[in-house]
């Protein structure tokens, strides 16, 4: 066997891991502020693009796409040139990888606190940012799959199996949820609508969380782990079962992040069994990594990156652990619209990935850079600081929501909600948000830590740009398998047929869970008093998209006895069918909406009301935590969309008359002019093209339609 | 490597997979935890109970958890022998104490105070009239499409007399940060 000799690009990991941490602190500041401003609301500055609803996918999107995700192309990268044994396929397509990516996440950082979005969580972004990440993506599987098309070692390791299915898994997920059409540059309408969008954006929310911070993860576990400690991995036999196991249940889970809500009772139970079923599966991933350690514990004691790692994994162990607990709808009925989630993602955020990111940079940068950290002492303080914040963070998150979903379940003898003020129930966990903004800025002094030691250490050393290493050509081999081979030791070492497998396994939920919300009927009865919106209405709607009030308010009052004394009737599927894209939210920070509009409800106010409440919450309600939006009492509404706004929905099936895109500016203006003139018989003056009238007409039209049917 | 003979002793029973070397790293092939793949069994027969419960034997929808929270709920209520006939105002300091705790604790004030969204209650004109059962309507059915929040879920009988009879025997004249101006008759 002829001995070849290549050069590993090193060039390409140290790019991938610097922007890593340099998107990391920016994503962790951004947390920290918006995590103050549910504390303190003056924190808005009153400045449309500094508010909670607009910063608070900034913050997301953040940590998810630019912390973690250049984290992973950092372990991938360097992983899978040694895994493989070649230099990656193709240098100039990792440099457009790279430099596409940080563009993304620039026009990212610049147009979500400028309000363009597409409105749906961790899918804000808008479309031609969309468009790129998609192309961006399939440049880095492009380079994925030359790679192991000129690699020369014949079996894949279980780290890239996991890479492969995050490649094609978010590529799917990615598309599928963000089609949409545009309405301008940056604005656009989902295609899908109501439940049919509810499913769809979970399916893709979900699975964000088990391809984008999951599986790849799970990759960079396998390779950085076993060298750190320098053991072999405890069991092939786990790692096959766990893979297969994982891609294939995980796409089915979705629904359970809509229990109890107006979705199929049969796509809920989806969501609960196979969540159930995934316990085991993502253990299985825990296990290995621990088991892995056998051996090595001695020198966990003085290793930073072990400790990180050992950490990271137990924290994958717990999140994967509450995610089934979370999916019981006994216990989702409580947790569901409150903190519990928000702490659960963050064990997963803070302790999975996070950890296991700095375990492996501190474990890389050394090796880089050819020489000895800078300070282990600092890297040490870093993992004590970084476990005593995420504890401050989350215990006070649980004991928060547990808090909360108490006092808003709780009926006082007479038969009356015990706390009817709403507000009642944030107060009293105000002093949990103080506690877990504190938790966070320990996790960011960690954080910062961090960054000056990578920094010292780079500076300290010289990087091996190009790194000299050896192995021997890849002979042919014979496709179809030998004796003695085990079915998945053949399919290991054909990189085409494990891909379509596993795209298969992804595939087979997808369409189960997915195809018929689109094609059976019964799964959304109509409901004939449900109408379109006015374009008021619309243009009201798409400022509430805007400003991201979904992260602070559901619209989905789910049929229990204390939300339907709290909010008014219970939600159906067959009200949202014109909502593109649909608005339920998934945190109550405030009151829920969908029956804001409804006379004669608990919720409904008068447009004097919610005027004074838009332009300064706390004059209305004294110690609320709602941001003021003075904005939309100077600012026009956008009259020259209008009309495109409502072609686009035609488009999409929306039942608006021929020709009402010509008459619909008049028509918002007629509607504007109405509530101009009841403020001003309560002594209020505004122009009728403002968009405090949009945002009103909106507010009043919320859960109204279904009344009409009971007349 | 004195880890290395711990290690092998606490291992005695895996094997290194000899042809598995992926850049130095090793795998053994130990079979999966027993336990880890009981639960994961137990999982799922439990996943196919659950279904064939609520989807075969048709057992209860979350609409029919809902009506039964519901009817429980009714049955509970306590009886409520109120005759909201015959309002009486109320000139004890008792109901007098409990009426001003709850105009503060139910935030009247919110829409009745600075924020002149509601009328000022402080003075001699009444949209809705003026005497105790008038008022007690008022905030008890409330008025919606004007903005009156109907307190009936959320005050018994018993504590609206309370607020109405507070309201117009402490309440009137005395000083408030509304600014409306009178609104309906004077009475
Ligand atoms: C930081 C979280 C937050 C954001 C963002 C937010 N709200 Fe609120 N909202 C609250 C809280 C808390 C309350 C309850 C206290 C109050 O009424 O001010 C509330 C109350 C409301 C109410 C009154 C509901 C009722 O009838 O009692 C309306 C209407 C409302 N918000 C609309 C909006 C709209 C529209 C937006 C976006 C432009 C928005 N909110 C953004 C937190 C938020
Ligand atoms: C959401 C705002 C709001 C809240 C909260 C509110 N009110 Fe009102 N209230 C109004 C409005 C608006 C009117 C005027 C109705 C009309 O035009 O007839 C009104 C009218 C009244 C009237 C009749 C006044 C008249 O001139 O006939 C009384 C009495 C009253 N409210 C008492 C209360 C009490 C007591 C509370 C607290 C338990 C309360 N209100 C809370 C908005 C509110």
């Amino acid at each position: 066997m002829e001995q070849q000799t290549f050069y590993y690009d090193n060039k390409i990991v140290r790019l991938f891991g610097g922007v890593t941490i340099l998107w990391g602190v920016v994503g962790v500041l951004v947390g920290l502020l918006i995590a103050l401003q549910l504390a303190f609301p003056a924190m808005n500055f009153n400045l449309p693009w500094l508010t909670f609803g607009r910063l608070r996918p900034l913050h997301t999107n953040a940590i998810i796409f630019a912390f973690v995700g250049n984290g992973i192309f950092t372990a991938a990268y360097y992983s899978m040139q040694r895994l493989l044994k070649t230099r990656m396929y193709s240098d100039l397509l990792g440099r457009i990888h790279f430099w596409g990516w940080q563009l993304i996440i620039v026009a990212a950082a610049i147009t979500l606190p400028l309000g363009y979005t597409q409105g749906k969580e961790y899918a804000e972004l808008s479309w031609p940012i969309d468009i790129a990440v998609a192309l961006i993506w399939v440049v880095f599987g492009w380079n994925m799959l030359g790679t192991l098309a000129i690699r020369r070692v014949r079996h894949i390791y279980v780290a890239i199996w996991f890479y492969i299915s995050t490649f094609i898994t978010i590529a799917v997920l990615w598309i599928v949820n963000n089609l949409a059409i545009p309405t301008g540059w940056f604005e656009s309408y989902s295609i899908y609508a109501g439940i049919q969008d509810a499913l769809v954006q979970w399916w893709y929310g979900h699975n964000a969380v088990a391809f984008f911070l999951t599986t790849p993860m799970l990759g960079l576990m396998y390779y950085f782990l076993p060298k750190a400690a320098n053991r072999p991995v405890y069991s092939y036999k786990l790692s096959i079962i766990h893979f297969w196991a994982l891609i294939f249940l995980y796409i089915w889970a979705g629904p359970h992040h809509l229990l109890y809500q107006a979705l199929p009772a049969w796509a809920q139970s989806m969501g609960v069994v196979f969540s159930v079923m995934l316990l085991m599966p993502s253990w299985g991933g825990m296990v290995n990594g621990l088991l892995t350690l056998r051996g090595a514990w001695d020198r966990v004691r003085d290793s930073a990156v072990l400790k990180f790692y050992v950490v990271g994994v137990t924290a994958y162990g717990m999140s994967t652990f509450e995610g089934p607990l979370l999916s019981l709808k006994s216990v989702n009925a409580i947790s569901h619209f409150t903190d519990w989630t928000i702490a659960h993602v963050h064990i997963g955020a803070m302790g999975w990935n996070g950890f296991m990111i700095f375990g492996m940079i501190y474990w890389l940068w050394p090796r880089l850079f050819n020489t000895k950290m800078y300070s282990e002492k600092m890297a040490n303080g870093h993992f004590w600081i970084g476990t005593l914040g995420m504890i401050i963070y989350a215990v006070p998150l649980y004991w928060a929501a547990i808090t909360q979903a108490l006092m808003w379940k709780e009926f006082t003898p007479e038969g009356f909600l015990a706390y009817p003020n709403f507000m009642e129930t944030v107060t009293q966990i105000l002093p949990m948000y103080y506690l877990r903004s504190f938790g966070g800025l320990l996790y960011l002094i960690g954080f910062l830590m961090f960054a000056f030691n990578t920094i010292m250490t780079a500076r300290s050393g010289k990087l091996i740009a190009e790194e000299e290493a050896s192995a021997p050509a890849l002979e042919p081999m014979k496709k179809s398998r030998e004796s003695g081979e085990t079915p998945h030791r053949w399919v290991e070492r054909r990189w085409v047929p494990f891909t379509i497998w596993a795209f298969i396994a992804i595939a087979i939920g997808s369409i189960i869970e997915l195809v018929p919300g689109f094609m059976v009927k019964s799964n959304v009865p109509t409901i004939e008093s449900v109408q379109p919106y006015t374009p008021l209405e619309l243009a009201g709607r798409d400022i509430y998209v805007r400003e991201g009030c979904y992260t602070c308010h559901s619209q989905q009052v789910r049929p229990f006895r204390s939300e339907t004394e709290r909010y008014g009737e219970y939600s159906k599927a067959g009200e949202f069918v014109y909502d593109h894209p649909y608005q339920w939210g998934s945190r109550r920070m405030g009151p829920d909406l969908a029956r804001e509009g409804v006379v004669g409800g608990p919720m409904y106010k008068s447009n004097t009301w919610h005027y004074n409440h838009f332009l300064r919450p706390q004059d209305v309600i004294a110690e609320s935590v709602m941001p003021a939006y003075p904005w939309f009492i100077s600012d026009q509404i956008d009259l020259e969309a209008i009309p495109v706004k409502i072609r686009a929905m035609q488009t999409l099936g929306v039942p608006y008359a021929e020709g009402f895109d010509l008459i619909a500016v008049e028509n918002l203006l007629k509607q504007g002019q109405s509530i101009a003139d009841d403020l001003k018989s309560n002594g209020i003056e505004v122009e009728k093209d403002r968009e405090i009238l949009a945002v009103i007409a909106y507010m009043q039209r919320l859960g109204v339609d279904i009344t009409k049917s009971h007349k | 490597m004195a880890n290395d003979e711990q290690y092998n002793q606490e291992t005695q029973d895996s094997k290194l997979m000899i042809d598995h070397d992926y850049d130095g790293i090793k795998e053994l092939d130990n079979p999966p935890p027993p336990w880890l793949m009981y639960i994961f069994y137990a999982s799922i027969v439990w996943s196919v109970f659950y279904v064939f419960y609520y989807h075969v034997y048709d057992g209860p929808s979350q609409i029919d958890e809902y009506n039964t929270e519901m009817a429980e709920a009714e049955a509970d209520r306590p009886v409520n022998n109120f005759d909201e006939e015959n309002i009486v105002l109320l000139t004890d300091d008792a109901a007098m104490a409990e009426g001003v705790k709850l105009y503060a604790s139910k935030a009247c004030d919110a829409c009745h105070g600075a924020s002149n969204i509601g009328a000022d209650l402080t003075d001699n004109f009444w949209i809705n009239g003026g005497d105790v059962a008038s008022v007690f309507k008022i905030i008890k059915y409330g008025k919606a499409e004007k903005g009156m929040t109907p307190f009936q879920s959320q005050l018994t009988d018993e504590q609206i007399n309370q607020i109405a009879s507070y309201i117009l025997i402490k309440l009137k004249g005395a000083p408030t940060t509304n600014t409306k101006g009178p609104e309906g008759e004077e009475i």
